[in-house]
């Protein structure tokens, strides 16, 4: 199955959006480190779900959205997205500031979504330990810290085997330059986030990995327990990218999760 | 040729081993190496030398500030301005600068820098930096908005300056319903206001499009030259013709009795030119802090760091100038000639430079050195 691409004007903002598969909408919302396009684990999700994956204003080859402030902002953009693109109410599953937009755009309209699947999301102050400050770290030292193990990555020749172009580089500074626009302060969390919450009763799997040294596995915890439909799954031996270190057991957890009885 | 005094009143008061042990002096050294006495201490020797400079005829102090590092302790440039408004009687203060895009309080800054002029019975420049990365992190200010806090925080100290109160203020960044400060400048309309620049070519056009004073800090001739041209460009869109008394430049400089004595001095400026500046790059620049430009700029600019530098050759290229108060004459008359410049910034003091040698330096510059530079 090859995805097509879209571009989409929100707002007056271009998106950029791989798209593929066959079934009900799922809507992916990617990380700090951009979007990725179809990586193994949506080839597998696709097979049953329309997955689109937008690129967030400010990174890749979306717009810019130079007056967001945060990700309340990014989170009303998406639900705008989804509106424009005419997916009805779709699945959303958000990974790290993705899952950060994600619940906080189950807070502002639970309706809109229908399944919500939050992955290493930030967000939440944990309750012990501290989000790395990724800001601090030079984007090298940051992919170690990221990843819990290499060799466990099936995709790791495609997504890090060759050098990044300059095109890349300029769109890896892009996305780091967003990502501080909307997470620097309060960093990466909202001390607000929790208080709504509980709003959203629609059906959650949080997943995190047992190693992640970016989010504290902690934050799980907190995020299932403010959440009044949530289950957690925790994977071992992985960090913080699941999706790319686990894609096989997270492309089933997530088909599981979305198949399984309302 | 107008020559300034500075001194960035280090804390080189630890044992180096131990500053080697961490990625940067700046930021992450710990502060358990910052010597409460020594510091009381060289507070009080630091500003006797600035005093010395005012008695012996330096046409101005620079004065200038950082945040956790011991490279510079000077944490209020607006704080040690109001000492010297108080404890020197002729030189110009030049605060070089104050950080703007940190600043949460623009209006607070405008009325501090209104009191050290009346003080000071007008003496001060008022500098405006965009600072380094560091101290974006010491301030947690969000880096990519760096530069458009720069101008909004400008922008309203000038309209303290020079609008009537009370009135609002509403921007991006800076919001006040009730601005109406009973404290102004002595200086109509306000202090001259000067801005540094190491590579951001936007920096050098708006100073220009103002008639700011323009004052590249340790870049190459031909850096400043190019950086000159930036300026000009900018003062040319505003219609306004560039003087030298718009251009200035900074280096560092020592002079002694004897040539050796000045040149075992000037080995302590090594140490701004390599060890305080190490360290990871996100630190010193934090993403979004640069535009693009201004990034590609700075790698044309430097294509060797001042730390892959030798003494030798730091000295042979003009970024140190020590030598007997006859040569260091020759050598900013050189400066003047190559930039033509209006305005020569010294840093006077680094590193462990002891106070007998920093007082004696001073000195012999104002014997010799200010009248054969005040006459260029």
């Amino acid at each position: 199955m090859k995805p097509r691409e879209e571009t989409i004007s929100v707002g007056g903002v271009s998106v950029h959006a791989w798209v593929g598969g066959q079934g009900d909408p799922l809507v992916v919302l990617h990380g700090a480190g951009g979007n990725r396009g179809f990586t193994r684990w949506m080839h597998e999700v696709a097979r049953h779900y329309t997955v689109w994956a937008p690129t967030h204003p400010g990174f890749g080859r979306s717009g810019d959205a130079e007056w967001m402030e945060g990700i309340d902002d990014l989170a009303r953009f998406h639900l705008w997205f989804i509106d424009t693109a005419k997916l009805g109410r779709p699945h959303v599953l958000g990974h790290s500031i993705g899952g950060w937009t994600a619940a906080t755009m189950a807070t502002m309209s639970p309706g809109a979504i229908d399944r919500l699947i939050l992955v290493a999301p930030v967000g939440l102050k944990p309750e012990k330990g501290e989000i790395l400050d990724v800001f601090y770290h030079s984007p090298a030292e940051l992919r170690d810290l990221t990843i819990h193990d290499p060799k466990m990555i099936p995709e790791w020749d495609e997504l890090y085997g060759t050098p990044p172009t300059p095109a890349e580089l300029e769109i890896a500074e892009r996305n780091r330059e967003m990502t501080a626009r909307l997470t620097w302060k309060p960093y990466m969390h909202d001390p607000t986030l929790e208080r709504f919450l509980p709003r959203v009763t629609n059906r959650t799997l949080v997943v995190w990995g047992r190693e992640d040294r970016i989010v504290p596995v902690v934050c799980g915890e907190q995020y299932r327990r403010a959440l009044p439909n949530a289950s957690l799954t925790v994977l071992e031996k992985c960090g913080h990218l699941p999706p790319i270190e686990q894609p096989d057991q997270f492309a089933h957890l997530v088909l599981d999760f979305l198949g399984g009885a309302a | 040729m107008k020559l300034y005094y500075f001194s960035e009143m280090p804390h080189h008061e630890y044992p180096d081993a131990e500053g080697d042990k961490y990625p940067s002096l700046r930021l992450g050294f710990p502060n358990r190496f910052f010597d409460r006495e020594k510091a009381a201490a060289n507070y009080q020797r630091y500003l006797t030398e600035y005093e010395l400079a005012d008695r012996v005829g330096f046409d101005g102090l620079m004065i200038n500030e950082h945040h956790s590092t011991p490279s510079c302790v000077n944490v209020g440039a607006n704080m040690t301005a109001a000492v010297l408004a108080r404890t020197t009687k002729r030189a110009k203060l030049l605060i070089l600068g104050n950080i703007l895009p940190i600043e949460d309080n623009p209006v607070r800054m405008a009325e501090q820098i209104a009191m050290a002029d009346l003080i000071s019975g007008g003496r001060v420049l008022s500098g405006f930096v965009r600072g380094v990365g560091v101290e974006t992190w010491w301030a947690n200010a969000n880096p990519v908005h760096n530069r458009e806090r720069f101008e909004e925080c400008h922008d309203l100290i000038l309209k303290c300056w020079t609008e009537p109160g009370p009135f609002r203020w509403e921007s991006r960044h800076y919001h006040f319903r009730h601005v109406n400060p009973w404290c102004l400048p002595l200086q109509k309309p306000h202090p001259p206001i000067w801005v540094p620049g190491t590579a951001s070519p936007e920096t050098a056009v708006w100073a220009g499009q103002r008639g700011y004073t323009y004052v590249p800090f340790l870049v190459p001739f031909d850096v400043a030259r190019e950086l000159f041209d930036y300026y000009r460009q900018g003062a040319a869109e505003a219609g306004r013709t560039v003087t030298p008394d718009n251009l200035g430049f900074l280096i560092c400089a020592v002079t002694a009795d004897t040539k050796a004595k000045a040149l075992e001095a000037g080995r302590h400026f090594v140490w701004r030119m390599g060890p305080t500046l190490r360290g990871p790059v996100d630190w010193f620049q934090p993403v979004g802090m640069r535009s693009r430009g201004a990034r590609q700029f700075a790698m044309k600019a430097r294509p060797r760091s001042l730390a892959q530098m030798s003494y030798d050759e730091l000295c042979a290229e003009n970024f140190i100038i020590a030598g007997t108060a006859d040569e260091v004459a020759e050598r900013f008359a050189l400066v003047r000639r190559e930039l033509g410049i209006g305005h020569l910034l010294l840093e006077a003091q680094e590193s462990r430079m002891d106070h007998p040698t920093t007082m004696r330096s001073i000195e012999l510059m104002g014997a010799s050195v200010i009248p054969a530079v005040a006459k260029l």
